[in-house]
Parts: C-alpha cells; structure tokens; sequence
C-alpha cells in the first residue's frame, strides 16, 4: 500500500477516535435515556419552587380579611363553583387581585393593595419599610390605579358573557375609587349590615321643624314645587344633608342661616321629626315618566331598595345614607340634577353621573321618580 | 377489484409494481418524520404502552422502569390536558399576570407564555377584528406595558358578536417545536408537557418559527426561547398551573385525562369541544368549546 494512503488512513482514524471520544465525553449520560434529550432535564424543570400558594396561605395572618372573603360574595356566589357537576374552584382568590406571588411575599414583589394617601404606617411583622417608599417598585397604588384592579373584570365590554357583574363606568361612578362604596373582599353591598346612625327625638325636633314649615310644609310635604319634600326621607339622608349645609360643603343660600344656630342634637331630632312622616306622591307627567323609566336602569344601583341586581321599589333608597327619590316634587328634582351638572352642588358619584345626562334625560327622570310609589 | 387487479394478484410475484410504487410513494412522506411518528404513534394498540414523540423502544422501556425522580410523582400515571371555556371568558388577563410572576416572564405586552385574544364582530361585519393586550390601545388604556386590560373600544359602535379567547402552548402530540430543534433542548415529556431544556438552548429560534399556533416566544435576556409548560413545577407537585388557579371564572380547566373524573375529562366528555388549527395534524391537548371557526 503506498505510504501517502497508508498516513490518510491513519489520521482518518485518528480523527474518528477523537470524534468518537469526544462524543462520548460531551453527551450527558442522560441525553438518550428517554428520547433526544437529556433525561435530567425533566427533573430540574419540575423541581422549581412554585410561587402562588392559593389562598389558604394567607389565612394565617390576614385572618379578617381571609373570613370576610369566605363569607362573601366574591368567594361563593361565583358562578363557577360548579362546572360538569364537578365542584372544583372557587371565585377570585387572593392572588387574582393582589398580583405578586405569595411566595415572594413580603418583598419587594409582593403587592399590597392600597390607595396611596389612606395607608400612613404599616404594622406587618416583616416589612419594616412602608410600601410606598421601598426602593425598586412602586407598590402603592393611585386611585386610578386602584380603580382599574375591579375594572379588569367589571368593565362593561364587549364580549364579556351577560352572567359577570359589569358596569358602565361613567354611570356608575365616574371617577370615584371603589372601594368608597364596596368592600373588595365582598363586594356586593349588604344595607341591612351598614350602620345606622343614633335616631334623635322626633318630639323636640317638633319645636325645631316649625321653622321649617314655611317652606316644607308642617308635615314635610313642601308648599312650592322647586322645594323638597321631606317626609318620610331617610334619618341618616336629612342628619347628612344639614350637616353639609352647616359646614358649607353643601352651598345654599337659604338653607345655611337657617341651620347656623342648630347643634349636632337639634339636627338629629329635626331629621327624626320629618323622617317620621309618611311619604306623599307629588306626580309628574305620565308620558315623560314612561320615557324615565330606561334612563333610571343607571340610578337603581343606589336609589333602589334592591340595589342593581335585586328587586325592590324604585326610588327608595337600600342604603339610608343616599336620598329616597319615590314622590318627590318634580321640578326639586330636575333642579337637583341641573345643579349637579353645572356644578353649583358636588357630589363625587353624582356630579359625574349627571354629566352624562340630556335636559330631555333629567326630564324625563325627574317625572318617573315623582310619579314613583314611595313605600 | 378489477379483472386486472386479479390478474396481478394471481401471478404471486414477490412485490407487484403497484405495491412497490406505494412503498416508494410512503418512504418519499416518511422523510418528513412527521408523518412516519404519526404512523408509529398511531398504530400502538389501545392498552400497549404508547410511544413518545420521537422515542425508541428502548427509550419507551426506559421512560417506564426508570422515570425521573419526583417525589410521589410517576410520569407514566398522568396524562395531562387542558379545556378553555370560551364562553366565561371575561377577558380580565389575570391568566397572563399570574403566569409571568409564576414563571419570571419578561414583563412586558409582547412576551408571553399565555395570553387572551379578543374577537369582535362589528355589526354587518362577516369577519372578525382581532386585538390583544399587545394592540398599542390596550397599553395605552392599561397605563404602562407591565398592566394588562382591553380598552372599551367598541362602546360607540354596535357589535354583532364578541369574546375573549384565552391562547397558550397546546402542548401537541406531535410538536413541530421539538422536530425542529437542533439540539434536543425542547422535548415532549411522557405525561405531555413540550418542555424547554434551558442549558441545551441555544437560542436559534427555530422552534419559535415552527409553531404553527405562535405560542413561543424568544427571552432576550436569558436568550433562550420562551414557552408555556402547563408549570410544569406546579402540576408535577399536585397543583394547578397557576393561570387556572387564578382564573376567577373557571374559563380554564385543568387536569390528568387518565382519571375520567377529572375536570378536564368531564369537560371534554360533556361538552362539544374542538382544537385549534386540526388542519396542521399536531393533535393538540388544549381543547376549546364555544369559538368560532375564525379563531385560529
């Protein structure tokens, strides 16, 4: 053999045996165990630390707040606790809306849930450090921020299925956070369970309501219709209203001499004396009242016994902080609204929701809460 | 059968030239494994242990009596699946924010291992005008790039019809991802996951390109490529990959189909489902009930 083909053959060797060698050096033991991979792979993927840890996990130092969610509507009435027969899952759990993994948690990472300006200090075992002033991430919230954590989910969109609870943001609450009317953990707002304000005494509040009379007629029913009525208004609604007046948060050039020289026991006894009243209904027209009645699908949410979802007499406030609108006098009303609009009176829910409205809208609505029965 | 056809059977000649051109024709299809994978897979009998995607005999034995060690885990018992349920879809994308804190994903609109798309008719509109939280409006209206929300786009015009469909790995059968990888670090494990080796990627990207359902991603940072493995640490340990866990409508439905009590096997026996792009023959393991044939 000639020796040129004899040295070829040899460094082919030599080549093949270093490839081979490298080979068998550079391959993991693993890579065909189970396939064209290397079989390791398998456990070092699986063996990473999850880091949401479920709800439960919380239980044990948001004890409160674990149980107000148990209890509430946000855990129990969602419609998915059932799916094929096959109870599996529960509602929005605590890391749907506090995003950040338990498992980091507290760090830097994890996420309270907070407006910025309400939170002063903190008392959490392990964060020393307030939220807001923690270097690298900005945990607190603004209220818009703050807002939109429900938004995500209760937006009215397109597309979302009928069954989720969803609003129309600009009707519902304009710029105001959520959480001033909801409690997040349990959302659904249970008036029986809010509190009542102490009642004052209806008899001494008589000597007081003679004043009144003038205008609001001697049993609550007002003598011109631009004024209102307030028999039968809810206590906490009349005690509010003139407190408002008092402090000028509620400019009135009429209304304010006349509570100047009213003590907090005077207001609460007058507001007794008139809230004690039965209700009368003032009318309206009946065309324009049937035109009302779509418009006020916006205002059930507050000014209906049932709320949004549930059923009860229109205008009649659930929660006795907010106005009965039933009977009311027409033309109080439109001008209520009127004054919402051009901003002689505020109000954080209503100031924007009357934005919203046409004068054909407000009178409209202004007939169908005066043509409404009040009890 | 024809005169012919008889004629040629008759003559017992070792291979007619019939058979021998179909024989041709079926190694000509085998050299795209693809369909020779499809056969293999498709002809394990009901009972026989089946094979992996791309696993020999060996291998197969090897993935039973020697399995990778977990604790109280064996790969061989669970053969896991996914159901989404278009129809309580509320779009809420919790789903991807949950997914991105579980797995430390780039938080940003364009990296993802599960996301949602929207679908909407507009009135008199046959076809459907997709967006999703990557759509600059929807950035826009979530604030920043790492808060997720669709905008109210369509309040002023009428919709005909509209959902939300929730997109992630489909973790197929026969995944193009791994036919494509050079290097094996993408594979399918023996209880379904398509999984990522991370030391043995090399960062080319095929597997990104190959997907016919754009469900990975390429992480610049890490320079590996990005795909959703149903948390692959979480189910492993008896948990619920973590968007199902945060799903606040139970739109996603997770479970191990040899266990025909559980959710997804129920899911799937109760209701009419389908997956996505059938057409491509990679037999997903995600099944979607009530989308439209506009979403692929």
């Amino acid at each position: 053999m000639p020796k040129h083909i004899v040295r070829l053959l040899i460094l082919i060797a030599a080549v093949l045996i270093v490839a081979f060698s490298a080979k068998q050096f550079l391959i993991p033991d693993s890579f065909y165990q189970y396939g064209h991979y290397r079989g390791n792979a398998v456990t070092e993927v699986a063996s990473k630390l999850p880091k949401l840890q479920g709800s439960a996990s919380c239980k044990e130092c948001h004890e409160k707040e674990y149980e107000v969610w148990t209890t509430g509507i946000h855990h129990k009435a969602t419609r998915n606790n059932e799916v094929q027969g096959v109870v599996y899952k529960y509602g929005p759990g605590c890391e749907v809306c506090h995003t950040g993994p338990a498992g980091n948690h507290p760090s830097k990472e994890a996420m309270p849930l907070s407006v910025e300006d309400k939170i002063t200090s903190i008392t959490h075992p392990e964060i020393k450090v307030h939220p807001a002033n923690m270097a690298g991430r900005k945990l607190m919230l603004t209220p818009r921020e703050m807002r939109d954590v429900c938004l995500n989910c209760h937006e009215k969109l397109p597309g979302r299925p009928l069954e989720q609870k969803q609003i129309e943001v600009a009707s519902h609450s304009g710029e105001e956070v959520c959480t001033n009317c909801h409690n997040p953990h349990s959302p659904r707002i249970v008036y029986a369970s809010l509190p009542i304000g102490k009642r004052g005494n209806a008899e001494a509040g008589k000597a007081i309501a003679d004043t009144c009379a003038g205008c609001h007629g001697e049993v609550g029913m007002s003598l011109m219709p631009e004024w209102p009525n307030l028999a039968g208004q809810h206590f906490d609604f009349l005690v509010d209203s003139l407190k408002s007046f008092k402090s000028g948060k509620r400019p009135n050039e009429t209304m304010a001499p006349m509570v100047e020289g009213l003590n907090e026991i005077d207001i609460r006894n007058v507001a007794s004396y008139f809230s004690k009243f039965s209700c009368g209904v003032s009318g309206g027209d009946k065309a324009m009242a049937v035109l009302g009645k779509a418009k006020a699908e916006n205002c059930k949410a507050c000014h209906s016994a049932g709320g949004l979802y549930g059923s009860g007499s229109a205008g009649v406030s659930g929660n006795p902080s907010w106005p009965n609108l039933a009977g009311q006098n027409v033309e109080y009303l439109a001008n209520t609204l009127k004054a919402y609009q051009d901003g002689s009176r505020v109000h954080p829910v209503m100031t924007s929701i009357a934005k919203t409205l046409s004068n054909d809208d407000i009178e409209h609505l202004a007939a169908y809460y005066a043509n409404m029965k009040c009890k | 059968m024809s005169k012919q056809d008889k004629a040629i059977k008759s003559q017992k000649v070792p291979m007619s030239r019939r058979g021998f051109l179909g024989l041709l024709g079926k190694g000509a299809a085998c050299t795209s494994a693809l369909a020779c994978t499809g056969a293999a897979v498709g002809s394990s009998l009901l009972g026989e242990p089946k094979h992996g995607f791309q696993q020999n005999d060996d291998q197969l034995a090897e993935s039973i009596n020697n399995p990778p060690k977990l604790d109280d885990y064996n790969w061989n018992d669970h053969s896991w699946a996914m159901g989404v349920d278009t129809d309580r879809c509320i779009g809420c994308l919790r789903c991807m924010e949950a997914c991105k804190m579980e797995n430390s994903v780039q938080m940003d609109a364009f990296h993802h291992r599960t996301w949602v798309e929207r679908y909407t008719y507009l009135e008199g509109s046959n076809t459907a005008v997709v967006d999703s939280q990557a759509d600059p409006k929807n950035i826009e209206n979530a604030g920043s790039e790492t808060r997720f929300r669709f905008d109210n786009r369509y309040k002023d015009v009428k919709v005909d019809k509209a959902f939300f469909v929730p997109k992630l790995c489909n973790q197929c059968e026969h995944p193009s991802c791994v036919q494509v990888c050079p290097t094996g670090a993408t594979f399918k494990a023996k209880d379904g996951p398509v999984l990522i080796d991370t030391t043995y990627c090399i960062g080319c990207q095929y597997c990104v390109q190959a997907c016919p359902y754009g469900a990975r991603s390429f992480n610049e940072v890490r320079g590996v490529a990005e795909k959703c493995n149903w948390c692959y640490h979480r189910i492993t340990k008896g948990l619920n990959p973590a968007c199902v866990e945060v799903c606040p409508t139970g739109t996603r439905i997770f479970g191990d189909r040899n266990d025909p009590e559980s959710p997804v096997s129920l899911f799937i026996k109760n209701n009419h489902v389908q997956v996505l792009k059938p057409e491509m023959g990679n037999a997903p393991n995600v099944f979607y009930k009530g989308t439209d044939k506009e979403v692929v």
